[in-house]
């Protein structure tokens, strides 16, 4: 229970100075980091809006809820912030699986002294909220309902919480502070893209104090974010590259939006390609095998439509597509003497 | 001998005629896919949805949008991709870029300054190009070059007027974008840029500074339109008519407005109708006293229908369609998810009462909970509508095979399916025509025929028992002019079953489908002859466009050998000189299953 003796963040950072953004801000934070803090990634760029959300969430005790496309990097964010603060930070990903005991905990048999006994094991929510922890809770829009309402009452700042099995009532650590990350805001899924995500109580939506969106960044900066992943592309003509790599992607986006495409490009996926190109050693055969080949069939001629506006030349692919009639079935020639 | 000679040869230009007509129908779908695919590279670059191509004009849902600039327009015989590529891909600067309604308020009248105006600003825009997207860019410089040669082959480059504008789009192009002039045409235009430069050269260099202030530019572009429109209007006064040399493109347009496209491939006619826009009420019938609806089997004797079933069974076990599995895919296309019955012993999920007592019986087993299942189920109701014209009697079989087909797999899938067609009882008017010349020949009399409105299977007779009916699609004697229009309102009124319950109609059917199987406009002499040629055009694209944004049926145009983009927001082109073979089956399978 060391980490119960660490009671709050111990000295005020200036937001300019840690995370190189124009503001005069100073945001509490720890002085030392323990096991829980995530690694500090250097080339990772920040959101200027976003950040400042994230920090005011931290500073400020607010409870937020991060939406965005997928591959957006929305936890990463939240924990980059958390690594540069040292605030000890774990992530649960809600998906449809986890139940309410899972996350409160249950009664166990459990071995003690060679006798079979049961005992309460704590979830991962009593663990967290006695502790000056930041819980991210992925994936939020896909969580079973009946999970819903357990967090419902740790949105409340000062909510605590009961645990009806042992007759236990927890109060929130001063330093817990809760972020939630979802692909939609709650209001299911509208476009196909995100099975199993579910429609959500307004009632949940509303307790989040700040709902805050993290889409895909402005093209330079996704250029920038692609270079530093990948820095063996970092020179004038890799800056080229990336540049058009980009623009197939932000067209992959407004495809998707005017409802031509069913799948688009993430910065994530930019990403892999990148790093796939220097493997592949050709920028149009890692485009087939990080996007196209995750496409339908009948969307790969539009995609390569893109790739050659980007490119100027062509993607180099079986295009084999549903507006080109097969072959005729031979026993049609027939046809034609019959009528 | 001789007899077998002429076979041989009547054979032989036969099979000339039908590959003729493959090549056609197959030029037609490859140039097709290439517009739908510069449709959607376009929407993705310009941001902007809606946007889609009829014919070759550039349409936002259903209103036309200019394109002016004459570079933007390559010639509809033409099936290469690169050319259409460069085109869309300057309609979609163009769009994104220019603000429409500025550009209008500024835009001069008489047609030297506008067309000098229109090239400038696209100009403008293509010089706006993303850096990061070199294919755009050399997509543009290719089409801008192409045109060039174009106009470089035409007889207007013959012409002082003609040699000055095309200096003028060179030098401006070369000036605005920063891209290199063709070297082949700098000793062409040589002494004329030499001539020009006084009166532009100092609006030239302000273009390329002012490229970002589309007002700021267009300050520039209109003097420079005044000044061309000035020495064109000189010249004119000065000079006769230009000579004709021989071996030059006799045809080369400058000035596009949507309407006056000539379209060299089969694009179904399409232009406004006076006659209806000038009548009181819209659209008019002159008399509805012969219009007659029949079922098919009153119409064709049982003995012959069942000849043409024959024919009909035969032509479909030929083409070695697989209607089980047309079945099923039919059934993915047309589901949807409905809760049916429950799966029980599940690990979460609602109570289930019965499972309860496993909590007490085996401890540690929490399987007492049960889940809704969604099956899916197909909820749509599929109405095939058959254009009767004369045109249609040498695709009858091929038409009916499709028909049937799908009627068949429709029927698998759990669909319900409409089979209708719709003619005329005569020629020239029939009887209508006669009542009309005996009232005196009285202006704009509307619909001038006897309407025959067929039904070869209604949505409630299952396809085993209307087969016979169906076969009476080949029977050719039926097949004389038609209305489109009012069949498509008669086909779309049987879908949502207005006669019936109202509300959602009584076949009460969450998809309505509407298929018009055609090829060709609608025509009908007698009321063209009395009203305008383009009457019962214009009528259906009206009742189209009128169903298409009630939204309750999805409206699809099958245009045989033709394309019928402009009726049709969603058509295909299908090659039935074949028969209806597999290919042309999935093909109305991969347009239901479109997105769009």
């Amino acid at each position: 229970m060391d980490q119960l003796t660490r009671l709050m963040p111990d000295e005020m950072v200036s937001v300019r100075e840690v995370f190189n953004l124009d503001s005069d801000l100073k945001v509490a934070a720890f002085r030392e980091a323990d096991e829980h803090v995530p690694e500090v990634d250097p080339a990772y760029r920040f959101n200027h809006d976003v950040t400042l959300a994230i920090l005011a969430a931290f500073t400020r005790n607010r409870r937020m809820l991060l939406q965005g496309l997928h591959g957006t990097g929305k936890s990463t964010h939240i924990e980059q912030v958390a690594a540069r603060l040292n605030w000890p930070c774990v992530r649960v990903n809600l998906d449809g699986h986890i139940n309410r005991l899972d996350l409160v905990g249950r009664d166990t048999v459990v071995l003690k002294d060679g006798k079979q006994i049961t005992e309460f094991q704590e979830g991962i929510v009593p663990w967290a909220i006695q502790r000056p922890v930041a819980l991210i809770l992925d994936e939020y829009d896909a969580g079973r309902p009946d999970v819903m309402f357990v967090i419902q009452r740790l949105l409340e700042r000062d909510g605590k919480m009961t645990l009806l099995d042992q007759n236990r009532v927890l109060d929130l650590h001063p330093g817990f502070r809760l972020f939630a990350t979802a692909n939609t805001v709650g209001l299911g899924n509208l476009n196909g893209m995100y099975h199993g995500v579910q429609r959500l109580n307004h009632a949940q939506i509303d307790r989040w104090n700040i709902v805050a969106a993290l889409n895909h960044p402005p093209a330079e900066d996704e250029i920038g974010i692609v270079l530093a992943r990948v820095p063996e592309l970092d020179d004038a003509a890799g800056r080229k590259l990336v540049a058009s790599m980009v623009a197939v992607a932000k067209l992959t986006r407004d495809g998707f939006r005017v409802g031509d495409l069913s799948t688009l490009m993430s910065p994530r996926t930019v990403i892999t390609w990148a790093e796939n190109i220097g493997i592949f050693g050709d920028a149009g055969k890692a485009f087939q095998l990080s996007f196209v080949n995750k496409c339908d069939e009948a969307e790969q001629p539009l995609i390569a439509e893109y790739f050659q506006r980007c490119f100027d030349r062509e993607l180099e692919a079986p295009r084999t597509s549903v507006y080109l009639p097969a072959e005729p079935h031979p026993a049609a020639a027939f046809a034609v003497a019959a009528g | 001998m001789a007899s077998l000679a002429e076979q041989t040869e009547q054979a032989e230009t036969e099979r000339a005629e039908a590959s003729s007509r493959q090549l056609a129908a197959a030029s037609l779908r490859r140039r097709k896919q290439t517009l739908e695919l510069c449709a959607a590279a376009m929407r993705a670059l310009s941001g902007q949805g809606r946007l889609h191509f009829r014919g070759p004009a550039l349409y936002r849902e259903s209103a036309p949008v200019p394109m002016p600039a004459p570079h933007l327009h390559p010639g509809t015989d033409s099936t290469d991709l690169d050319a259409f590529r460069g085109a869309a891909d300057g309609m979609a600067l163009r769009l994104q870029h220019s603000d429409a309604a500025l550009h209008g308020s500024l835009c001069p009248v008489t047609p030297a300054r506008m067309l000098v105006f229109e090239m400038l600003e696209q100009f403008r825009t293509e010089s706006l190009v993303d850096a990061a997207m070199p294919g755009v860019r050399a997509n543009l410089n290719r089409r801008f070059q192409q045109w060039s040669r174009e106009f470089e082959a035409s007889i207007l480059a013959d012409t002082d007027l003609g040699i000055i504008l095309f200096t003028v789009a060179q030098v401006c192009r070369a000036r605005i974008t920063a891209e290199p002039m063709s070297p082949d045409f700098e000793a062409r235009i040589e002494s004329t840029r030499a001539e020009l430069a006084p009166h532009l050269g100092t609006h030239l260099a302000a273009l390329r500074r002012e490229r970002f202030s589309q007002p700021g530019f267009a300050r520039h572009a209109l003097s420079i339109a005044e000044t061309i429109a000035a020495i064109s209007e000189v010249l004119e006064a000065r000079e006769a008519r230009p000579s004709r040399s021989g071996g030059r493109a006799p045809q080369f347009q400058l000035l596009f407005d949507q309407d006056s496209n000539d379209d060299a491939v089969p694009t179904a006619g399409y232009g406004g109708s006076d006659a209806l826009d000038s009548g009181e009420g819209g659209y008019r019938r002159f008399t509805t006293a012969y219009d007659r609806e029949f079922q098919a089997t009153d119409l064709v004797r049982a003995e012959l229908l069942c000849g043409y079933r024959q024919q009909l069974d035969d032509h479909i076990a030929r083409q070695g369609i697989n209607v089980p599995r047309l079945g099923r895919a039919l059934g993915a296309v047309l589901s949807t998810a409905i809760h049916d019955g429950w799966d029980g012993d599940a690990l979460e999920g609602r109570l289930d009462g019965s499972r309860l007592a496993r909590l007490v019986t085996a401890s540690g087993d929490r399987r007492v909970f049960r889940t809704e299942r969604t099956e899916p189920r197909s909820d749509a109701t599929v109405t095939f509508l058959v254009d009767c014209s004369g045109s249609m009697k040498e695709h009858s079989a091929a038409v009916a095979a499709l028909v049937d087909v799908y009627a068949r797999a429709l029927e698998l899938a759990g669909a319900r399916c409409e089979v209708l067609g719709f003619t005329t009882a005569a020629w020239n008017g029939g009887r209508a025509g006669k009542d009309w010349i005996r009232a005196g020949r009285p202006p704009n009399p509307g619909r001038l025929n006897e309407v025959r409105q067929l039904v070869f299977k209604d949505a409630d007779t299952p396809w085993r028992r209307a087969r016979p009916a169906i076969a009476g699609l080949m029977k050719k004697d039926l097949f004389r002019e038609g209305a489109d229009g009012e069949a498509v309102d008669w086909a779309c009124a049987r879908l949502s079953g207005s006669s019936g319950n109202g509300g959602r109609g009584s076949n009460g059917s969450e998809r309505r489908i509407l298929l018009v199987v055609s090829d060709g406009s609608p025509m009908d002499g007698a009321t063209a002859l009395a009203n305008d040629g383009h009457y019962l055009e214009q009528h259906l694209r009206d009742v189209v466009a009128a169903h298409e944004a009630a939204g309750t049926t999805e409206i699809f145009g099958l245009g045989v050998g033709l394309d019928l983009s402009p009726y049709y927001r969603r058509n295909i082109s299908l090659d039935l000189s074949r028969g209806s073979s597999a290919a042309v089956v999935g093909q109305v399978l991969a347009m239901l299953a479109g997105r769009r």
